[in-house]
């Protein structure tokens, strides 16, 4: 008993002391709307898809207009890739993120989600290491269609569907999602009205291209280019020999564990 | 400690005992008694040990709780702004959950493939992604884990652990 109360106390004054040290002024930090990329943490995988590998470069280019009319753009590019066992590999520049410009320049952060060892790594090519996680194994039952916790305003929900395009050569299911933030309900005067568009390969199970209008933060489009539906070179999630690796902690979910998709 | 201070005698009584006897190996009632009095003690030298650290660590959570209803809104305005808002997750919990969602990825596709990034960014630059955050703390900067879909855009924010 005493024990226990020992450790609620060391744990309640650790967190305590934990969000007290990210107060202000610790860190002289980088200027504002920037931020300094420091390394990959980890991955996440909503869903294991075998028998589908494919290869492309993935282009995301980000607008906001600003209120003097002025415009910000970003372009940010990924090599993607999965092999037929459903291993991926995102290997990403992160130059910016939306809006955000990396003070230091661009920095690229790779992860390799490998479901058949179980294991799940994020490469830091500027330090050339490596931090491993275990991941679950992944649970039987059909591929569903992600979806994601996001945050949501109370908009209501149009949904169109947009037909099938061939995009990049791989045939794609569109639809458009259009939330309408009614007046008055955020503080806005007028109607905001937020409009994604999704293309998904039913092939593949990946989004090729999607494009999000958001008045309040910007547009965005990205892309799947390149694609090629050839087996990946396998060395592409495996960690290089000349990576350190650091062994991580065993990988957990509170939400739905991903589920394998043919 | 009463009972402590009544065992204390028996047990002396019982280790002389067992010295006249010569060496050999303590009777098991002997054995057991010796076992449970060391335990007492440890235990009771680890309360008065951890006693300090114990109470500080509980002033500390008690400040903290207090503060961070001092900071809650009240019905009806926008949320607080405080650079401790998003949630400070376990150091090893890799789940969606443990993000605070933002509302610039109100719009964006559900992931599919997610990347956690560590940065350090300015509080302000929550501001510019949709993070209620106020003004007298947008200059402090914070070490944070950035959640980013397969498009590399940030779909949830969280203290680093």
């Amino acid at each position: 008993m005493i024990r226990t109360w020992c450790s609620i106390s060391m744990l309640a004054g650790f967190a305590a002391t934990s969000l007290f040290a990210q107060g202000p002024g610790r860190h002289m930090g980088p200027g504002p709307g920037d931020f300094d990329m420091l390394r990959p943490e980890f991955g996440i995988s909503r869903k294991v898809v075998t028998g589908a590998p494919y290869s492309a470069s993935a282009v995301t280019q980000f607008t906001q207009t600003l209120a003097n009319g002025d415009h910000i753009q970003r372009t940010t590019t990924a090599a993607v890739a999965r092999d037929s066992q459903g291993r991926t590999r995102m290997d990403r520049s992160i130059a910016a993120v939306g809006a955000l410009s990396a003070a230091g320049g661009e920095r690229r952060a790779i992860v390799i989600h490998d479901p058949v060892a179980g294991m799940s790594y994020a490469l830091d090519p500027s330090s050339h290491t490596a931090r491993s996680m275990q991941i679950p194994a992944p649970r039987s039952g059909t591929g569903a269609r992600p979806e994601g916790r996001a945050h949501r305003s109370q908009a209501s929900v149009k949904t169109e569907d947009l037909g099938t395009q061939t995009i990049q050569g791989v045939s794609a299911e569109g639809k458009r999602v259009t939330r309408v933030i009614p007046a008055g309900k955020e503080g806005n005067e007028k109607e905001i009205d937020i409009v994604t568009e999704t293309w998904y390969s039913p092939d593949l199970q990946v989004v090729v291209m999607s494009k999000t209008s958001d008045p309040r933060f910007g547009d965005s489009v990205y892309q799947l280019n390149s694609i090629s539906r050839a087996e990946p070179d396998p060395a592409l999630f495996t960690v290089p020999s000349d990576y350190t690796v650091k062994q991580g902690g065993a990988m957990f979910r509170h939400g739905p564990a991903p589920a394998p998709a043919q | 400690m009463n009972e402590d201070r009544e065992l204390l005698p028996e047990l002396l009584e019982d280790l002389r005992a067992l010295a006249s006897d010569g060496p050999r190996e303590a009777p098991p009632h002997i054995e057991e008694r010796l076992k449970i009095e060391f335990r007492r003690r440890k235990r009771h030298r680890s309360l008065v040990a951890w006693s300090p650290v114990g109470a500080a660590a509980a002033a500390a959570a008690i400040a903290l709780l207090f503060w961070s209803h001092s900071n809650k809104p009240a019905a009806g305005q926008n949320p607080p702004v405080t650079a401790a808002q998003p949630i400070a997750p376990a150091a090893d919990d890799v789940s969606e959950a443990s993000f605070y969602p933002l509302p610039e990825a109100e719009g964006l596709p559900a992931i599919e493939n997610a990347m956690v990034v560590r940065v350090e960014l300015p509080v302000s630059s929550l501001q510019l992604m949709g993070v209620p955050v106020g003004e007298e703390r947008a200059g402090a900067s914070v070490q944070a884990d950035l959640l980013l879909g397969q498009d590399g855009l940030a779909r949830g924010v969280r203290l680093a652990p």
